[in-house]
């Protein structure tokens, strides 16, 4: 039992932040190195809102209120101040600028955190017992079922709603979605806003289950690689990549060698790559274009 | 008197000089003199100070090459380093063999490893690629670390490797070092100059510019970036293996995806495509964290401040990245070309054709 | 009666450098089909781009003159603001969302209340009904057409701009595409601007011809004049049977002089 639960949320971890890497490539062919470092801090911020008036008692209305407002504004000032302006440079400014700011967040985990180990307790409600002696908090449960609301919501933005067919409009071709009256700066915000908004979730996630620190910014080098295994483009291949990562993660450690889950995504990554470049579920032309 | 633009040429000689006017050939010769004169009027911490930037610098020529010219972009610098880094253990430690066996060994690893990385090359493009180089930084930093948890006396400590002798004479002490670094970055820059104004050079370029194009030409794209990989990996593994014989020391952990991130920060900031902004992006990423350090030590009580120096050290990297790519793209070399340029032109304003976009 | 769409005296440059297209003036009057023609690298296209506020991102600007649409100057706007004031274009390639259905693409544009709605496309386009569920990816050049035509009536448009639209369509789809838009523009009171290479078949809908040549503007008037003028008529209708002279400006440069400047 105790695997089943472990491996479930650290899909769900990677899951969301594969679907926010391959909605930011996918809206604007940027592949985000900063993800991990944006879901740490996220995760950071969650907890520090949640405990700014309560003395000791963590708030989690609060504590999800600040994480909202973290992810409008940050998503929305990157887009803003950086990436809008990558447009048109060569590839290797926009991978190069996120890498930047990947460094400058971390130092902001050291220089505002002072970079503690951190593990986020909501404290609603004992844990839930399970068979075999695992434990499952409320917030695993809460987080979970956020999770696939995430990705439902998602699905259903994506496919039926306009903002949803114009967002896809967009990313396809972004000179014509202007032209047909779409704003694309209020698009690729929104992009943006979403993918660091699914990367706190993440964070608070992975921060709930293990700990938060400057080291842990490394789950963003794992939901690339699960990004990568389902296809850059494919939200639905995130969720498959995620789990086959969570899966292989949870046996290396546990059956082989906890310092070699390290580098097991990228070795992965490496097979994935030489096989099926694209990925489970990507597009074969996408690697043209990168 | 009337002179001739310096963007006129007019042989094939002319266009191929590497000093095009009379007054750099001075500053070259003023900046060797006053090099070879630094150690008389220094502290040991400077010169100290100096050969990181050295070595850096032969890093970063390495990177260079693969990204500033080839353009292929690698994230697995840190892991080339590593590699001259361990090689060098090993011929030491366990061989036993003398420095200028070990540093040729160390070269000759890295080229064979950096084939290796580079074969993803020939099937990935871009992002794919910087990700394919990750993946081999992980894989090999992976070897290194199970390595050192067995050789090692304590898993933390690292293996120590003692200094370097040369026939009689023993590498150790700062300007010792300075001087036989010195030496070596002069003879490798010359090196890699006239690397890229002859053929592998243009043919990187094209490379960087379009390879299909490249490739329609006639350009062998298999060869020319198996080259540029096996160049950059022979650099920074040699550059690693100096690491270990300077620091006396080698453990695993400096060989972060972080230090690989610095080396992208210094062709980043001394501008791609240009040696001379290799040289200088080097020297101003390796000195940057000791400059923030020392204006955190103007403020009262220094000692506070302790994780915060770090973090700001770390962060300004980043900043620079960023800041670089946004506004000054092609870098530290074009801020002294266009100041160049001012002096040249003096007194007459020009504003050079600029066909970039902005 | 002051037309819909003017400009004047218009100038652009490409990086700062090239000059492109100088001392242009059109006019579109409300209602009309006016069609601006003229070989490759004439300026047709940076006109186009100029009115539809394409230029920054190509790092081009208007140097000199304007562009008004109903007496409001419009140089400068970003590409959406214009979409919005309804200046809508209709590119030369990439002209729909190949990843989305064909009814997701009229979707992405259509607007609840406007006079053109969705049925109307249909009746116009018959065949974009049949393809609904298809990806646009899959439409033949010429469907992809008459789903970029449509898409762009959906904008609610008071200026249709149609980039090369014959390009790479077999002359019996022009013949056809060419009289449909002339019934919609008719019947809608559309004022469309079409800018061709194919000269043949923009001028027998237009009620107005520009030629450009060397980013001017060198001959206007009626189109049914223009058809029959000999100069074009050489050049660009492929009718006066001296095949040999390769460009108009080789051998008629003092023809040229007189006629059209002096």
């Amino acid at each position: 039992m105790e695997f089943v639960a472990t491996v479930v949320i650290l899909t769900c971890t990677y899951a969301l932040l594969a679907a926010g890497i391959v909605i930011l490539y996918k809206a604007g062919r940027v592949v985000n190195f900063a993800h991990g470092e944006i879901a740490i801090v996220g995760g950071y911020v969650f907890y520090s809102s949640g405990m700014m008036f309560s003395g000791g008692e963590m708030s989690p209305w609060l504590a999800v209120l600040g994480a909202i407002v973290f992810s409008v504004i940050m998503g929305a000032f990157i887009y803003a101040t950086m990436m809008r302006r990558v447009v048109g440079e060569p590839f290797y400014v926009a991978i190069l600028v996120t890498v930047g700011i990947a460094i400058v967040l971390k130092s902001a985990i050291i220089v505002i955190w002072r970079a503690q180990h951190l593990t986020i307790d909501v404290g609603i409600a004992p844990a839930i017992r399970l068979a075999g002696g695992a434990t499952l908090s409320y917030m695993d449960v809460a987080s979970v079922a956020l999770t696939i609301a995430f990705f439902i919501a998602l699905y259903l933005f994506f496919t039926f709603t306009r903002l949803g067919v114009q967002f896809r409009g967009t990313a396809e071709n972004p000179l014509l979605a202007s032209q047909r009256g779409v704003n694309v700066n209020l698009v690729l915000s929104l992009a943006w806003i979403i993918a660091v908004l699914a990367a706190t979730l993440s964070g608070v996630l992975y921060g709930g289950r293990a700990f938060l620190s400057t080291e842990s910014v490394t789950i963003g080098l794992a939901g690339l690689t699960a990004a990568l295994v389902g296809g850059l483009d494919s939200l639905r291949g995130a969720v498959i990549g995620a789990f086959v990562v969570a899966l292989a993660q949870y046996l290396t450690v546990r059956l082989i060698d906890p310092v070699l889950s390290e580098a097991l995504p990228f070795l992965i990554l490496l097979v994935v790559m030489s096989i099926r470049p694209w990925g489970l579920f990507g597009t074969v032309e996408e690697l043209d274009r990168v | 008197m009337a002179r001739a633009g310096t963007n006129l040429r007019t042989s094939y000689l002319e266009s191929n000089e590497v000093l095009r006017r009379p007054y750099q050939k001075v500053l070259v010769g003023l900046i060797l003199v006053a090099a070879v004169l630094l150690p008389g009027g220094s502290s040991d911490y400077f010169l100290h100070l100096i050969n990181l930037c050295l070595l850096a610098c032969i890093g970063a020529l390495g990177l260079m090459m693969l990204t500033g010219f080839c353009g292929q972009i690698s994230l697995g610098h840190a892991a080339f380093l590593a590699i001259g880094a361990f090689t060098t253990v090993i011929l030491t430690v366990h061989l036993k063999l003398p420095f200028i066996v070990v540093v040729p060994a160390a070269a000759v690893t890295g080229a064979m490893i950096g084939f290796l990385v580079g074969l993803p090359s020939l099937r990935f493009r871009g992002v794919y690629l910087a990700i394919s180089t990750l993946a081999m930084h992980y894989a090999i930093i992976f070897v290194a670390t199970t390595y050192q948890a067995k050789f090692s006396a304590s898993a933390s400590a690292g293996i120590t490797i003692p200094d370097p002798t040369i026939g009689p004479l023993k590498i150790s002490g700062a300007p010792t070092w300075y001087y036989f670094l010195l030496v070596l970055l002069t003879f490798i820059t010359i090196g890699c100059v006239n690397l890229v104004r002859t053929r592998p050079g243009r043919a990187w370029m094209a490379i960087r510019d379009r390879d299909i194009a490249a490739e329609a030409l006639g350009i062998n794209l298999t060869r020319y970036k198996l080259l540029a990989f096996m160049l950059s990996a022979t650099l920074a593994s040699v550059s690693g293996s100096l690491m270990a014989y300077y620091s006396n020391v080698v453990t695993v952990e400096a060989y972060t995806l972080d230090l690989a991130v610095i080396y992208v920060a210094m062709i980043i900031v001394g501008g791609m495509g240009s040696i001379l902004g290799g040289l200088m992006g080097a020297f101003f990423i390796t000195l940057l964290p000791y400059g923030i350090e020392h204006l955190f030590e103007f403020l009262p009580r220094a000692w506070r401040f302790g994780s915060t120096v770090f973090g700001v050290q770390v962060g300004a990297v980043g900043v620079c990245i960023i800041l670089f790519l946004l506004l000054e793209p092609k870098g530290l070399a074009e801020i002294w070309r266009r100041t160049e340029t001012y002096f040249d032109r003096w007194p007459f304003r020009y504003r050079p054709l600029d066909t970039t976009r902005r | 009666m002051t037309a819909l769409l003017e400009v004047r005296q218009l100038e652009v440059v490409y990086n700062r450098v090239a000059t492109a297209i100088q001392g242009v003036s059109l006019e579109v009057p409300e209602g009309s089909i006016v069609a601006l023609v003229g070989t490759n690298g004439a300026g047709k296209t940076t006109t186009m781009r100029a009115i539809s506020g394409f230029l920054p991102s190509e790092d081009a600007e208007i140097t000199d003159g304007e562009i008004t649409l109903r007496g409001e100057r419009i140089n400068g706007r970003m590409p959406h603001q214009l979409a919005k004031a309804g200046v809508i274009l209709v590119p030369e390639r990439d002209k729909v969302f190949s990843t989305l259905s064909v009814q997701e693409n009229l979707a992405f544009a259509g607007r609840e209340g406007g006079a053109i709605t969705i049925e109307r496309i249909h009746g116009y386009f018959p065949l974009l009904r049949e393809r609904g569920t298809q990806l646009a990816g899959y439409l033949s050049g010429g469907e992809k057409q008459m789903l970029a035509i449509g898409m762009a009536l959906l904008c609610r448009p008071t200026l249709l701009l149609i980039d090369e639209m014959s390009m790479g369509l077999a002359p019996i789809v022009i013949k056809d595409l060419m009289e449909k838009l002339q019934q919609i523009s008719r019947e809608l009171n559309l004022t469309v601007l079409l800018v061709e290479q194919n000269a043949k078949a923009a001028l027998s809908i237009a009620d107005h011809g520009y030629v450009m040549e060397s980013g001017r503007v060198v001959f206007t008037g009626k189109a049914a004049e223009l058809m029959t003028h000999p100069d074009v008529r050489e050049f660009y209708l492929g009718g006066a049977g001296q095949a040999e002279n390769k460009s108009y400006r080789d051998i008629k440069q003092y023809r040229r002089k007189r006629r059209w400047w002096g």
